[in-house]
C-alpha cells in the first residue's frame, strides 16, 4: 500500500508537467483547431531561457529563493510567451485561409527549426541546472517520504492551471477565448477581434510550456536540446485523453496520464510502461472518442 | 570573348597545350607527393548524437599521427589521416567507408558504436583493409571470423564477468540489474544476469527503463521495493546521472554499480557530486591512471594541444588503433593487410597502450583483463580501485 500511495505522488509531479504543456496544445486547438507541434519546443526553450536568466541574473540570491524563482519564471513566461505570439505571426498566420494540412507542415518546420536552433546556441551537451536553489530534502507525509520539491512542483503547476482556468471562464478576454473557440465567424460578428485572440492564445499557451520547462529543469537538474519531443508527445498524448480543446480536460487528462505511467512501471512493467500508458489511452478513445471531458462537437475533423 | 577563343592561332593554340600540359604536371605533382604518404582512414561519429565521442577520436587520432609524423613518419613516408564521418548511424557509415576504401587507406580506425560499426565491416574486409573498432563492445563482431577486423575496446561478455565479480565482491545477496533496451545495454545486463545465475545469485530485479526522459522515480521506488543490495545499471551516463540524483533525494542508500558507458565527466554535473560520490562503474583504464612513461607523456602533450585531458575513454581507444596499426607496419615492414594482420596477432606482445598492454588473439580480439573498477569520490573525481 505505500508504494501504491508512493507511486501515485511521483505520478501526480510528473502529471502536473504533462498538463502544463498540455494546456497549451488544447487552448490552440480549441481556437485554431491546429496542433502546434512546435509547442513541445516552445517548452524546451521554457528550460535553456530559464538557465540563462537564473545564471546571469542570480534572482535567487538577490531576492531570496522564493521571490528570485517567481520573477525567474515570470521572464521565462514573458519570454517564451512572445516567442509563441511570434511563430504564430511568421508561421501560421499566413496560412490561416490556408487547408489544414499547410499549417501542420508548417508547425513541423517551426519544431525543427526551434530544436535546431537551441542546439546551434546551446550545443548538442547537456546543460546543468546549478545545484540546490530549490530547497533539497523530503517531508514524511502519513509514512511517505516525498521530495519538498515535488510538492513545490505539483503546486506551482497547479496553481497556474487554476489561474488559467479562472481568467478563461471569468475575465472579458476569457470570455472572447472561449467564443473564439466555438465559432470564429460568430465571433467576428459579435465584434470580437478574432486575430487578438489568438494573440493571447499563443501567448498564454507558450508561456505556460515555458514555465513547465522551468520547473523541469530546477526539479530535475538537467536539460537537452531534444527533450521537447518526448514531452510534447506525452502532453498531446493528455490532451487528447481528457478532451482536446476542453482546458480542464487537458488538467484531468495530464494529471490521469502521469498517475496511469507510474502504476503501469510499478505493478506491471517499466519497459512497458508507455505502452501502457498508450493502450489506457486507446481504451478511453474507444469509450469515449472525444476524450474524457470533451464535448461531442458537430463538426468533425 | 568566345569569338576570340575560337580565333586563336596556332601557333597560340600550341602554347595553351604546353601550358595546360604544364598545370597537369604541377597538378600530378600533388598526387605523386601523396603517394609517398601512408594513408590511414579514420571513421568517427563527427555529427549526430555521439558527435563528442567523434571529436574526441578526431583529435587523439590526428595528435599521434602529428607525433608520429615529427618523428619522421613510418617506413620512411608521412602519415596521412583520412578522416570521413560516419554520423554514427549504420547507412551514413557503410557510405564513409565505401568512400575510404577508394582512397587507397591502408587501414581504418573507428568506429564508436557497435551496430554502426557491423555495417561497414564486409566493406572493409572485402576490399582488404584492416578496420580496427575503438568502441564497438558488442560480442558477435569478432565472431564472424572476419581476417582484417580487430578491436582496442574489450567485449561485453568481458565486462559481464567483471561486473559479475565486482557485484560478488561487494557481498551484495539480492542484486537488481537494470538496462534501458539498447542492444548494449540489454546485452550487457543479460550476461551479467546470466553469470550471477549460473553462481546462484539472488537476481531479484530485471527491468528496462526508457531513456531520455528525465524522471525516473516510479522505476526508483519500484526498485526499492525489491529491497536490492546493490542495483546494477548497465546503461549510459545521463540516465545513470538522473537515477543517482532522485534516489538521494528519496533518501534511499543503495549503492548503484554501472558499465562502461559511464565514464564521462557529465555524469557528476547531472547528479551532483553529494548524489555521484560512491557510484562505481567499470571501465578500462584511462591514460591519467597509467604509470607507462608512454602514457604520461602523451597526457602531457595532450593537454598542451588542447588544454586538458582526454574527455572520453574511447578516443584514448581510437589513438591506440592508430598506434598499434603504425606499430604493425613498422613491425612487418609493409602496407600489406595481410602482413598488417600477421603482425598484429603474432608480432604484438604486450605492447604498452595508453590503456593498458595490448595483444590480440586470433579473432582480432584485445587479450588480458582490461576492466578496472572506478568509483566516484566526493569531490566528484573519477579515482580508479586498486
Amino acid at each position: 500500500m505505500e508504494q501504491f500511495f508512493q507511486q501515485l505522488t511521483n505520478g501526480l509531479a510528473v502529471g502536473g508537467i504533462y498538463a502544463l504543456i498540455a494546456l497549451g496544445y488544447t487552448m490552440v486547438y480549441g481556437v485554431m483547431k491546429l496542433i502546434n507541434f512546435a509547442h513541445g519546443d516552445l517548452f524546451t526553450w521554457g528550460g535553456y531561457l530559464g538557465l540563462t536568466l537564473l545564471t546571469s541574473f542570480l534572482l535567487q540570491d538577490r531576492l531570496g529563493v522564493l521571490a528570485g524563482v517567481g520573477v525567474l519564471a515570470l521572464m521565462v513566461m514573458g519570454l517564451v510567451g512572445l516567442m509563441g505570439v511570434l511563430l504564430e505571426r511568421a508561421a501560421y498566420r499566413p496560412l490561416r485561409e490556408a487547408p489544414r494540412l499547410s499549417a501542420v507542415v508548417s508547425a513541423l518546420g517551426a519544431s525543427i527549426f526551434l530544436q535546431n536552433a537551441l542546439m546551434l546556441l546551446y550545443g548538442a551537451q547537456f546543460q546543468v541546472y546549478p545545484d540546490g536553489i530549490l530547497p533539497q530534502g523530503s517531508v514524511d507525509v502519513f509514512g511517505l517520504r516525498i521530495p519538498v520539491v515535488r510538492i513545490l512542483v505539483l503546486l506551482a503547476s497547479l496553481v497556474m492551471m487554476a489561474v488559467l482556468y479562472l481568467f478563461v471562464q471569468k475575465t472579458k478576454i476569457g470570455t472572447a477565448i472561449r467564443a473564439a473557440a466555438i465559432d470564429q465567424g460568430a465571433a467576428r460578428l459579435m465584434g470580437i477581434d478574432v486575430n487578438r485572440v489568438v494573440s493571447i492564445v499563443f501567448l498564454i499557451g507558450p508561456a505556460l510550456g515555458g514555465s513547465a520547462g522551468l520547473l523541469v529543469g530546477l526539479y530535475y537538474g538537467q536539460v537537452n536540446f531534444t527533450m521537447g519531443w518526448v514531452y510534447g508527445m506525452k502532453a498531446f498524448t493528455a490532451a487528447i485523453l481528457g478532451g482536446i480543446g476542453n482546458i480542464p480536460g487537458a488538467m484531468v487528462g495530464g494529471l490521469l496520464l502521469g498517475v496511469v505511467e507510474a502504476l503501469g512501471a510499478a505493478y506491471l512493467s517499466i519497459a512497458w510502461k508507455d505502452a501502457i500508458a498508450f493502450c489506457v489511452l486507446i481504451l478511453i478513445l474507444i469509450v469515449r472518442p472525444t476524450g474524457l471531458l470533451g464535448e461531442r462537437v458537430a463538426e468533425k475533423v | 570573348m568566345k569569338c576570340r577563343r575560337l580565333s586563336l592561332s596556332k601557333e597560340n593554340r600550341m602554347k595553351t597545350r604546353m601550358g595546360l600540359a604544364m598545370a597537369l604536371c604541377l597538378l600530378a605533382g600533388g598526387p605523386a607527393r601523396a603517394a609517398d604518404t601512408i594513408k590511414i582512414g579514420l571513421m568517427a561519429p563527427l555529427t549526430g548524437s555521439w558527435a563528442s565521442e567523434g571529436q574526441e577520436m578526431k583529435k587523439n587520432v590526428e595528435l599521434l599521427a602529428k607525433e608520429q609524423n615529427a618523428k619522421g613518419g613510418v617506413l620512411g613516408k608521412k602519415i596521412e589521416v583520412v578522416t570521413e564521418d560516419d554520423g554514427g548511424d549504420p547507412r551514413t557509415a557503410s557510405l564513409a567507408a565505401q568512400r575510404l576504401t577508394t582512397k587507397g587507406v591502408v587501414a581504418v580506425i573507428g568506429t564508436y558504436g557497435s551496430a554502426v560499426t557491423e555495417a561497414t565491416q564486409n566493406i572493409y574486409d572485402e576490399a582488404g583493409i584492416i578496420q580496427v573498432a575503438n568502441g564497438s563492445t558488442a560480442v558477435r563482431l569478432t565472431e564472424k571470423g572476419l581476417k582484417y577486423f580487430f578491436r582496442t575496446c574489450p567485449r561485453d561478455d568481458e565486462q559481464g564477468k567483471v561486473g559479475a565479480a565486482a557485484v560478488q565482491k561487494m557481498g551484495a545477496r539480492r542484486i537488481a540489474l537494470l538496462h534501458d533496451n539498447s542492444a548494449y545495454s540489454k546485452g550487457l545486463a543479460d550476461e551479467i544476469d546470466a553469470i550471477l545465475k549460473a553462481k546462484r545469485a539472488n537476481v531479484v530485479f530485471f527491468d528496462a527503463l526508457t531513456p531520455k526522459e528525465q524522471d525516473y522515480s516510479a522505476i526508483l521506488t519500484k526498485l526499492k521495493a525489491a529491497k536490492p543490495d546493490v542495483v546494477f545499471f548497465t546503461g549510459y551516463y545521463p540516465e545513470a546521472g538522473l537515477l543517482l540524483k532522485q534516489k538521494k533525494q528519496m533518501g534511499w542508500n543503495v549503492p548503484f554499480i554501472g558499465g562502461d558507458a559511464i565514464n564521462n565527466p557529465d555524469l557528476v554535473k547531472i547528479a551532483g557530486k553529494d548524489a555521484a560520490a560512491g557510484f562505481e562503474f567499470l571501465s578500462p583504464p584511462v591514460p591519467a591512471d597509467l604509470d607507462t612513461p608512454e602514457a604520461k607523456a602523451y597526457l602531457a602533450d595532450y593537454k598542451r594541444t588542447y588544454g586538458g585531458a582526454p574527455a572520453s575513454i574511447y578516443g584514448v581507444l581510437a589513438g591506440d588503433g592508430f598506434r598499434v596499426v603504425v606499430k604493425a607496419i613498422e613491425g612487418g615492414k609493409s602496407t600489406k593487410a595481410d602482413a598488417i594482420r600477421n603482425y598484429l596477432v603474432n608480432g604484438l606482445k604486450n605492447f604498452p597502450g595508453f590503456t593498458g598492454k595490448i595483444s590480440f588473439n586470433q579473432k582480432g580480439d584485445r587479450v588480458g583483463e582490461l576492466y578496472r573498477v572506478y568509483v566516484v569520490d566526493k569531490a566528484g573525481n573519477f579515482v580508479m580501485k586498486k
